[in-house]
């Protein structure tokens, strides 16, 4: 995995006043996939997204070593702004993003402040709307929006400006099961009509299971996995409190393979595992 | 783990301090003064002067040039002028732009004597920059209505004092949490 649109070589992370963060990372982010970091409260994820987005170490300050690569380019003494033109980020405090009166004025300041025409800019602000779900929506106020509504917003301010990756640090976590459910539906949305590389952080995986493609799992700052979603998965089974953050499904998965010692296939949904369970003359009883 | 003996060296590296952030500051805490400065009641013929207490903070927060801050005094002073009910309003563009400037001069002084992270360094800074700009002020209102000097000393300077302390008492209590919410970089998260 080591060829990727986000490279980090032999990194090291502390903040000012911290311990170790990151410990020796070492990973790659491959192009077009739908990539979750997962792991323990303080495993590192987020500050891993902020690595992958530039904000660390060179933004916040710190202690490092090493090197994060974004589309080949080193992050070092480069400009947030610049590289946000290629990466979007979408942060877990989603409010504190949101910054402008109406969903129209949100989605164009990234681009007003780039310098785009105006045609170009409103352009881009109807195409972002509709692509989240929200079209018609330019001139109303975000205090109109719901939590939901606000997300995928912010998710639309990030799309305008075209990039190549989206960050996301855990999206879902102030969505109710329906809204965290719809929400990753969108993002998929994107990740297939656009290509477009997605790295999200997600503790409550049963919401992705669908759509990702890979997996980083961390603990404690260090990188217990990196790789397609079944083969770090079965890492994570591996791992007694890692074990508990797989999807429920897998995790029932993952059992019954111990127990029978037949491999199943890469479920992704109940009506898949179900389907795979009757072919082997699961009935769920006794 | 045993870091000393597995780490590399790291380098460490100081926050990105956004060339404007200092302005996008001083802008949201002169506006929150004016509206205090507008909505604070006059008790006893003293009130604060929250738009100096304001840009004491900021100067105490953000370390500005000498001419940066003497830019943010003049602003300060120019916001007062349409509001104030003195005899000389254009007298708030001097004696902002003084009281600015003599805090900064301080804070850097602090700052340079290993007192960057006294508590008192607010109230101390904040205190005498309203002393220099209603001194000032009170001069230049003196001199403009002709009164006597012992008016200005005895009369005018009390006054000043008084607000003075209060001022210094309010960049005090107010430095800690506004440099929380407004300034301080994430650097102890994980």
């Amino acid at each position: 995995m080591m060829d990727g649109v986000i490279r980090i070589e032999d990194f090291y992370f502390a903040y000012k006043r911290s311990g170790i963060v990151l410990n020796n990372i070492n990973l790659a982010v491959r192009k077009g996939s739908f990539t979750v970091i997962t792991g323990p409260s303080g495993a590192g994820k987020t500050t891993l997204c902020k690595a992958m987005t530039g904000i660390i170490p060179y933004y916040m300050g710190g202690r490092y070593s090493g090197d994060v690569k974004i589309l080949g380019e080193t992050t070092k003494c480069r400009r947030i702004s610049d590289i946000a033109m290629r990466v979007g980020f979408i942060m877990e405090d989603y409010e504190s993003q949101l910054i402008s009166l109406t969903a129209g004025e949100e989605v164009s300041f990234s681009l007003l402040n780039h310098g785009f025409s105006p045609s170009e800019i409103d352009a881009r602000v109807k195409r972002a709307l509709e692509d989240v779900g929200l079209p018609g929506r330019k001139n109303y106020q975000l205090d109109e929006l719901s939590g939901g509504q606000k997300q995928r917003l912010l998710l639309a301010t990030v799309l305008a400006v075209h990039p190549e990756i989206i960050v996301l640090d855990e999206p879902a976590s102030a969505l109710d099961p329906d809204g965290a459910i719809a929400l990753y539906k969108q993002v998929s949305d994107i990740h297939k009509r656009y290509g477009t590389t997605i790295v999200t952080v997600e503790h409550r995986m049963d919401y992705m299971l669908p759509y990702v493609t890979d997996m980083i799992v961390l603990k404690e700052g260090n990188l217990v996995a990196v790789d397609a979603f079944q083969a770090a998965a079965g890492e994570m089974y591996k791992d007694g409190e890692l074990r508990m953050l797989l999807p429920s499904l897998w995790q029932v998965k993952f059992g019954l393979e111990e127990k029978t010692g037949i491999s199943f296939g890469e479920w992704r949904s109940e009506e898949e595992a179900i389907c795979e369970l009757k072919k082997y003359n699961f009935t769920g009883e006794g | 783990m045993d870091e000393k003996n597995k780490l590399p060296e790291l380098v460490e590296i100081q926050p990105v301090q956004d060339s404007y952030r200092w302005v996008a500051i001083t802008a949201m805490l002169l506006a929150i003064g004016i509206i205090l400065h507008t909505v604070s009641p006059n008790v006893g013929g003293v009130t604060p002067n929250w738009t100096i207490a304001m840009y004491s903070i900021v100067i105490n927060l953000t370390n500005p040039k000498l001419s940066q801050a003497a830019g943010i005094g003049f602003i300060a002073g120019l916001t007062l002028v349409p509001s104030s009910k003195s005899a000389f309003p254009l007298g708030n563009l001097v004696s902002d732009f003084a009281g600015a400037t003599v805090c900064c001069i301080l804070v850097k002084a602090m700052i340079f004597a290993g007192l960057g992270r006294w508590r008192l360094r607010p109230l101390i800074t904040g205190f005498l920059a309203t002393v220099t700009s209603g001194g000032v002020f009170t001069l230049i209102l003196k001199f403009i209505l002709g009164l006597p000097w012992t008016a200005w000393l005895y009369g005018m300077l009390p006054v000043v004092i008084v607000v003075g302390i209060l001022n210094g008492l309010i960049c005090f209590f107010l430095y800690a949490p506004v440099r929380r919410l407004f300034y301080v970089q994430e650097e102890d998260e994980k």
